[in-house]
């Protein structure tokens, strides 16, 4: 009786994210005139907001199917402007921002997303940060003005899913730049989204799936040229650390 | 330090730096596209084999021409070379 749960899993979960992410295109116009014209907000926090509450839909609507758990979350320290770092297990990865405490964050991610013309126009307004096409230094310069706003930088440092369960390599863009702008890092844990959606297949599996907010790294305990390569290499520690612990 | 063994201090050193198996760490690996190094992955590189070798590499052009393992490999037993002559001769 398995496969029933999957064939159901399979197609509420694609109808729900199909259906959401057309009627979230279609409503966005009206939704993004009426905040700006309402709150006064800046277009990018607008369209953070937007993508927020979308991410929060996908969360409800797949309910039946996923479990989601938030864990370990404590919203002070959550209020000063820091780079998020997560690791990287599925597609639906992205759809967790829903389950941020704040709506303000942005991403940073590699070039591909930004060729999905369904999702670039959205990217481009809440001026997501491409960390493969752009120079270092337009990316230092975004992320800075990412924080002056206090807005949240969201990063997968692998760059992409892992293909074997194992949690890949952590490239150092996000140190790099916690340690030049001096921002605090929190390591975030993404369990179960590859019990989901297992990369290579196309059937969905319900899960459960968890989201464990770590305690916030500040850079500053880091020197040297390599400081940021220490900085890297404590904070995957921490994320296999907990997600080792749930095993 | 004989040649192997600064081709598997290399090795070894990159491998640890960037969580890469060592089993990867071939000749004929492509920098950018074998062991997925990125352009600040090229300015760590730098910095961990001056820091291994004592050799520098900050502003040498030959680094830029780097695209294989095994031209680094080449690149940094020259520079060793260099080193090790201009202590003899000083």
């Amino acid at each position: 009786m398995q496969w029933v749960g999957v064939v159901c899993a399979t197609i509420w979960i694609v109808g729900a994210t199909a259906f959401l992410t057309l009627a979230g295109i279609l409503v966005f116009p009206f939704l993004f005139l009426a905040l700006c014209l309402a709150k006064r907000w800046s277009t990018v926090r607008c369209t953070t907001f937007l993508v927020w509450v979308y991410g929060r839909f996908w969360l409800a609507l797949t309910w039946p199917f996923t479990r989601f758990e938030r864990r370990g979350l404590d919203s002070a320290q959550f209020d000063t402007p820091s780079i998020l770092v997560l690791n990287h297990l599925s597609f639906f990865d992205s759809f967790l921002l829903g389950a941020l405490p704040d709506f303000a964050a942005t991403f940073a991610l590699r070039s591909w997303p930004f060729r999905m013309p369904w999702f670039r126009p959205f990217m481009n307004l809440a001026h997501y940060v491409d960390m493969e096409s752009l120079a270092w230094d337009e990316i230092e310069i975004r992320a800075r003005e990412c924080f002056a706003d206090g807005r949240h930088l969201m990063i997968f440092p692998e760059g992409h899913r892992s293909r074997d369960g194992r949690m890949g390599r952590f490239h150092s863009g996000a140190f790099k730049l916690a340690c030049t702008l001096g921002v605090p890092v929190i390591p975030l844990c993404i369990r179960g989204t590859d019990k989901l959606l297992p990369p290579g297949r196309f059937w969905l599996a319900p899960a459960k799936v968890s989201l464990t907010f770590l305690e916030p790294i500040l850079p500053t305990a880091f020197s040297g040229e390599l400081a940021h390569a220490e900085l890297r290499r404590v904070v995957k520690e921490r994320i296999l650390e907990a997600y080792r612990k749930d095993e | 330090m004989d040649d192997a063994t600064v081709v598997k201090t290399i090795n070894e050193s990159l491998a640890t730096e960037f969580e890469i198996d060592l089993e990867r760490m071939v000749p004929e690996a492509h920098l950018i596209e074998d062991l997925e190094f990125d352009s600040l992955d090229f300015v760590d590189m730098v910095v961990v084999l001056q820091k291994a070798f004592g050799v520098k590499l900050r502003n040498e052009p030959k680094v830029r021409e780097i695209r294989l393992l095994g031209d680094l490999h080449k690149l940094i037993l020259e520079k060793k070379r260099e080193l090790e002559q201009q202590q003899s001769e000083s």
